[in-house]
């Protein structure tokens, strides 16, 4: 099955790994992931703090071209721009004016139809249809992920209908239950981890990281599972500076929700590149004998 | 010695709410300080006495001065807690972006130039080449950050600037998670079009 695929910047730059990860693990269950062509940057968080207007036009472009493409579904793996996109879908359906006036210049115009998923969206569909239980080859026993899911995934600065629990989502616990791995239960998981302020406020920002890690370590995580390339940066990153600082003698791996899937598939950490992590990703993994 | 209260003017207090809530799309009027979303902030530590309810009173009341220019406004982490906890559903995070917007438009300082900065790069970056390079966008926004603290002759600020981000840069290189190669979206003028015709007219 062909779905259309948005990687989105930084998938194309620090974090392709998970670009790389998110392609391997969807053939694996028979899901081809299509990049849609030529599409543009969503703009992020950042378009909305300088323009309103460009912050929609950014990634109406993308559903434009994703629909054009003649895809009825489109994955967004990274949490800002599957955000950015699902709430500007739906700020076109309120608003069609807006729609036709950024539809006069786009060369494929936005219809508004196309489903908009998370990463998680489409790993749950095959835990619902057993496809993906069925390719586990290894499970992943004596992992203790604390999941977490940061700001993107289930709060919008617009009403759309959340796919998951906004407090407490369940959708990564539920995939990792699949793979044999027991995720804890924790306070932080849906707590902001600064995203871009670890450049620009770093104070704020390594607060913020802070008490992620502080809890996740009080409740006997051994790592940590994100679905975000900018949680996983900063948490993975800017881990041994907050530890120093607080005196935590701990440091957690910090995998992407695609990495715990293709291990359970038996692919390897050199194929996953799991060896691009600033926090070692492999000794754990060793330790378990999952690898 | 006591505060007086701050006086209630409808003539000045009438157009700023009035704007921030066109602009933002927030009933700001609805809120009843209940202060759910001051429980919530994730920046709280940072901002101390500006909560997200004191904000809106203060836009409310009129306070322009304090309302355009304070903690909250420029360290918002866009985490959206507090509007998703609002029983009033009222989005703090789309009233100060809307701010930093108001605020530019008035030529104001920031609070925080670099926040400030970042965005404006950021964006800039994003349509120029209709797809954000990691490596020039950086380069752009501590280009930026040197030269204000040049300007002010902070030279220690620049020499602690650089080095930090060398130190993340080579280890950011050392595990093939810098990117040197260049990415753009053909039809990124369809976006500078949109941009350029709308600019006069949007909020
Ligand atoms: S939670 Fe909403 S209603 Fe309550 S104080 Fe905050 S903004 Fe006002
Ligand atoms: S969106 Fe901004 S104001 Fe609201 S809780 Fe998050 S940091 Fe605080």
């Amino acid at each position: 099955m062909d779905i259309g695929y948005y990687p989105g910047c930084t998938l194309h730059a620090s974090s392709s790994l998970y670009d790389v990860q998110s392609r391997r693990i969807f053939n694996e269950v028979g899901i081809n992931l299509k990049e849609i062509e030529d599409w543009n940057c969503c703009g992020a968080t950042s378009a909305g703090k300088v323009d309103d207007f460009l912050a929609v036009a950014m990634p109406a472009r993308n559903i434009g071209i994703a629909e054009a493409d003649g895809f009825s579904e489109i994955v967004i793996p990274c949490s800002a721009c599957y955000s950015r996109t699902l709430v500007v879908q739906k700020r076109l359906e309120d608003d069609p004016l807006l729609k036709n006036q950024i539809n006069t210049e786009l060369a494929k115009k936005i219809q508004g139809t196309i489903k908009v998923s998370s990463i998680l969206e489409v790993l749950l569909t095959t835990v619902a249809s057993g496809e993906l239980a069925e390719k586990v080859s290894q499970k992943l026993k004596g992992l203790k992920p604390a999941c977490y899911y940061g700001c993107m995934q289930t709060r919008f600065p617009y009403k759309v209908p959340v796919p998951d629990d906004v407090e407490n989502p369940q959708g990564m616990e539920t995939v990792l239950k699949v793979l044999g791995a027991q995720s804890l239960d924790w306070n932080y998981k849906t707590d902001c981890c600064g995203a871009s302020a670890a450049v620009n406020d770093e104070e704020a920002a390594l607060n913020l990281m802070t008490r992620i890690m502080k809890d996740a370590v009080a409740r006997g995580a051994n790592c940590f599972v994100v679905t975000c390339p900018m949680c996983q940066l900063n948490m993975d990153s800017y881990q041994d500076k907050i530890c120093q600082k607080h005196e935590i003698k701990e440091r957690l791996p910090v995998y992407f929700i695609t990495e715990m899937v293709g291990l359970a598939m038996g692919v390897s950490v050199e194929e996953l590149q799991i060896d691009r992590h600033f926090v070692d990703g492999s000794e754990l993994l060793k330790e378990l004998n999952i690898i | 010695m006591t505060e007086s209260a701050r006086e209630f003017d409808p003539e000045t207090a009438h157009p700023m709410v009035k704007e921030v809530m066109e602009r933002s799309q927030q009933n700001l009027l609805a809120c009843y300080q209940c202060r759910r979303c001051a429980a919530g902030c994730p920046v709280g530590e940072e901002t101390g006495y500006i909560t997200p309810d004191r904000l809106i009173r203060m836009i409310i009341l009129g306070d322009r001065e304090n309302a355009l220019n304070n903690q909250l406004v420029w360290r918002c982490v866009s985490c959206y807690t507090c509007g998703t906890r609002c029983p009033n559903d009222i989005q703090t995070a789309r009233i100060t972006d809307t701010i930093k917007k108001i605020a530019k438009e008035a030529h104001l300082d920031p609070l925080k130039p670099k926040v400030a900065h970042f965005h404006d790069t950021f964006v800039n970056s994003g349509i120029r080449w209709g797809r954000l390079n990691e490596m020039e966008f950086m380069s752009f926004f501590e280009l930026k950050n040197t030269l204000k603290d040049l300007k002010r002759m902070k030279f220690k600020a620049i020499y602690d600037e650089l080095m930090s981000k060398t130190k993340l840069g080579l280890r950011m290189a050392r595990r093939k998670r810098m990117h040197m190669g260049f990415q753009s979206a053909k039809g990124r003028g369809e976006i500078k079009r949109l941009y350029k015709k709308t600019k006069k007219k949007t909020v």
